[in-house]
């Protein structure tokens, strides 16, 4: 038995920022190289286009990161590079003759790509927080309704109300205004910025005053309109029948603690949930490569080294799985990893690292400041849910049965043991939406770190993949 | 065996170095086979043969598992409909004839079915299979619930559980076993027992004995949920196949497929999970839809490796290590399914009890010299 298998120099995994900037590198240095991305059309999340059919503006996103047109623009023109596009990377395997094999499944028919190096930039998703009222239609995440505007210029409803922390949520509602939204409430849960904290990020002015120019327009277009922009104010729940009509926020403390007695409600059919984002590691974990803890970075980052390397060693890494940054700092690790695997298997390449180095170099403040400014506090978020709340919404396992097992079950410590007897996490979105609530509880209930508690092990398929697949090929 | 041994008033302690749960205990298959596996009859008569020497575990196994929820006080989704073992060529079918043969003459109560008589009780079997051997006992349960149930029912009865503690050496003096724990702690113990699967032999040596105990590790597989749709454990008799759908919908597949184990200076690495093995994930799949053909509109959720234990000669290992002093054994075989029965016999020979069931063919005595230390 066997599937069909295809050769390359390097596989890059995502067409965003970081993996477009790496192929296209890769290629122009004479490399034999495959892109493989689930979307129809090379971009990502940043610059997700409409339908080329659609009689539509350029990407607003093109306005905060400039370097993305050409990007978009080479990509298209690139006929040397194979494109797997509509396309999902399962797994990651460690042929005994050496390089790496992974697994893409198009449609109903699986392939193996055999490769020298492969470069995993999978991006990042929203984090998904779980309050009571949650999972009623209606509740989206910020990513989620800017990816129905941006690719079908969707409102996914009339009167929205903002609840988060991460600068998107302010992106959003600026697009949401443009599109004839209405906005009840932007509700950040951090403290209104003290001048002295503002002073502090000045490092990550330079290069960035465009992007600092948008967010000013983005508050004066908010204020022109009346929306109401509230800091220390967290969602708290949901109400509604067949989805969403009523939506409650609290005052916080500076810890995202809630202060009693301070609820207050509005009447919206939207709410946009944008807390922060989650790394998409579930690639990288699976084919072996180590991680770390990285809250403030989209939880579990992988490791790597200054060339971009894994701690496996055709492995690489750019953008947001080796931590949360944005997309210039994904250009600027996808410009550097290509480079390096050029490098690796052209010794005589005379591309030099430095210029990418330095671009990085002056990348990184504002990213950390971005980083530091919006951290999502993730215990707090935890809190919110009570112990009806569904944690698990594929096994529709509640927080009431995670918190109830583990006062049963003082043996267990780990968030794959709660998975193993709870079914939290074993359902088709394999735990992305739970794992850090789960870590949490288990921390709470054991009062032992987060990071102590464990990652759900990645397993390949990494995302579910058609059976037949897999047994529908021809036999040996 | 905690469980047993707390039952009957003796001073128990569990060591486990990672999580109950955590390895081959919540990673196998959940099967209750009590026919001969694909394993004991794919090399021969003679092998066959040797493996229903193990049988009379089978039979007990059986009535194990029937009243082990009662027994716990705790659902630990046991469900015996009963289990195929399907052939789909001539030759396997006479393979079949003359397993069930030897399973009969053991005292297991099997059927050989024809394909018509096969799909009438299981119409969702494809139309390939020409016949089956059925075991009206076999079944399922949930590995992921059973040894926490067992866990707490253990603690209920008083026995200490510590996870998380690994065994750093073992050392007898002076008529007892003294146990140094990674934690820089120790204890003291008449009576050592080894119930630690694939790491059974690396515990062993640390008391000075030899056991010819190998880790094998193995594949399997699980689809999304769907709509119940096959009620009976599904074995093959010329593939390797295990395929039944749990109660929350899954259809778990399985059967032996091998993984890859990782080494660190020619030792194997059992801290590192196996690896997947692309050609095991294909020829698992394909032996599965070519059996239950409704599978090709199911999609695969995950997929796990984990690593057993299996004896030189495939059958158990339970019994007291000779020439020992108070160290005891059971690993080896079908040991999730003779799971309760390793432990209850172990647990009974431990407290001096009369024997309900002859375990001397598995004693560890029987590799001789091997087990010296």
């Amino acid at each position: 038995m066997k599937l069909e298998t295809l050769n390359y120099d390097l596989v890059v995994v995502g067409a965003g920022p970081a993996g477009l900037t790496a192929a296209l590198l890769a290629s122009d240095a004479g490399l034999h190289v495959a892109v493989i991305d689930e979307q129809a059309a090379p971009g990502g999340q940043i610059f997700r286009q409409p339908p080329s059919t659609f009689n539509a503006p350029p990407s607003s996103a093109f306005a905060s990161y400039p370097f993305g047109q050409k990007l978009l623009a080479q990509a298209r023109n690139n006929i040397r590079i194979k494109w797997y596009f509509s396309t999902c990377a399962w797994g990651v395997f460690h042929p005994e003759k050496g390089g790496v094999q992974l697994a893409i499944v198009e449609g109903e028919h699986s392939h193996l790509l055999d490769c020298s190096k492969l470069l995993i930039a999978t991006g990042a998703y929203d984090l998904p927080v779980a309050f009571p009222g949650w999972t009623l239609p209606g509740v989206m995440t910020a990513g989620g309704i800017q990816t129905l505007l941006k690719s079908q210029f969707l409102c996914s409803a009339q009167r929205y109300v903002l609840a988060g922390s991460h600068p998107l949520l302010l992106l959003l509602a600026g697009q949401l205004v443009d599109a004839g939204a209405q906005i009840e409430e932007v509700a950040i849960a951090r403290p209104r910025p003290k001048v002295c904290e503002l002073l502090a990020g000045w490092r990550a002015l330079p290069g960035h005053w465009r992007m600092f120019g948008q967010l000013a327009g983005i508050l004066f277009k908010l204020w022109r309109k009346g929306v109401p922009l509230r800091f220390s104010t967290i969602v708290t729940r949901v109400q509604g029948k067949e989805g969403v009509e009523r939506v409650t926020l609290s005052n916080v403390d500076t810890n995202w603690d809630i202060l009693p007695g301070t609820e207050r409600h509005h009447l919206a059919d939207g709410l946009a949930i944008g807390y922060g984002l989650l790394a998409s590691t579930e690639l990288a974990r699976q084919a072996g490569c180590s991680v770390n803890w990285n809250p403030e970075r989209g939880g579990w980052v992988v490791d790597h080294d200054d060339t971009m390397r894994t701690s496996l060693e055709h492995i690489y890494v750019a953008g947001e799985p080796c931590g949360v940054a944005g997309a210039e700092m994904a250009h600027c690790q996808g410009r550097l990893a290509g480079i390096s695997i050029v490098a690796a298997l052209r010794p005589d390449s005379t591309l030099s690292a430095i210029s990418a180095r330095r671009a990085l170099g002056r990348a990184k403040p504002f990213a950390d400041t971005v980083a530091t400014f919006f951290a999502p506090r993730l215990d707090a978020l935890t809190k919110l849910a009570d112990s009806e709340t569904l944690i698990c919404r594929c096994e529709d396992v509640t927080a009431g049965q995670v918190c109830d097992f583990l006062k049963k079950h003082p043996h267990v410590s780990s968030v794959n043991s709660v998975k193993l007897a709870c079914r939290s996490g074993m359902g088709p979105c394999q735990g992305r939406y739970c794992q850090h609530t789960v870590a949490h509880l288990v921390s709470a209930e054991r009062n032992i770190a987060v990071n102590q508690t464990g990652a759900y092990t990645a397993q390949a398929p990494v995302k579910p993949i058609p059976l037949a697949s897999l047994a529908l090929v021809q036999q040996d | 065996m905690t469980y047993y041994l707390a039952k009957a008033g003796a001073t128990v302690r569990l060591v486990e170095r990672a999580q109950l749960n955590s390895a081959a205990s919540s990673q196998n298959a959940g099967s209750l086979h009590f026919q001969l596996e694909y394993r004991m009859i794919e090399n021969g008569s003679e092998a066959a043969r040797k493996a229903a020497e193990a049988m009379p575990l089978h039979l007990d196994a059986q009535n194990a598992w029937a009243g082990l929820e009662k027994e716990l006080g705790m659902p630990v989704g046991v469900s015996q409909h009963g289990g195929f073992m399907v052939a789909e060529t001539p030759q396997q079918i006479e393979t079949l004839k003359q397993k069930v043969m030897l399973e009969r003459a053991s005292g297991l109560d099997v059927e050989l079915l024809d394909g018509a008589q096969v799909r009438s009780r299981a119409p969702y079997l494809s139309e390939q299979i020409l016949g089956a051997a059925f075991c009206a006992t076999e079944g399922k349960a949930d590995p992921r619930s059973c040894v926490l149930a067992y866990a707490a029912a253990a603690a209920r009865l008083g026995a200490r559980i510590n996870s998380g503690l690994g065994v750093s050496t073992l050392n007898y003096e002076h008529g007892v076993w003294r146990v140094h724990f990674s934690d820089g702690s120790e204890c003291m113990a008449r009576t050592l027992a080894i119930t630690a699967g694939a790491w059974s032999g690396r515990i062993a040596a640390m008391a000075g004995v030899s056991l010819p105990v190998s880790p094998v590790a193995l594949t399997m597989t699980t689809t999304v949920r769907t709509s119940p749709m096959i009620s009976h454990l599904i074995q093959h008799a010329g593939r390797r196949l295990s395929l039944k759908q749990t109660g929350d919908g899954n259809i778990l597949i399985g059967g032996g497929w091998p993984a890859r184990l990782h080494h660190v200076n020619g030792v194997i690495d059992l801290d590192r999970r196996p690896e997947l093995l692309i050609s095991s994930l294909t020829g698992n799949m394909s032996a599965a839809l070519a059996v239950v053909p409704a599978l090709k509109k199911l999609s695969i959720l995950r997929v796990w490796t984990g690593t057993t234990a299996l004896v030189a000669d495939q059958l158990p290992l339970l019994g007291e290590v000779p020439k020992s002093h108070g160290l005891y054994i059971a690993t080896g075989g079908s040991a999730f399914t003779l799971g309760p029965t390793y432990a209850r016999l172990l647990a009974e020979r431990i407290l001096g009890r009369p024997a309900t069931l002859d375990i001397t063919p598995f004693d560890p005595r029987r590799f001789g010299s091997l087990t010296l230390a």
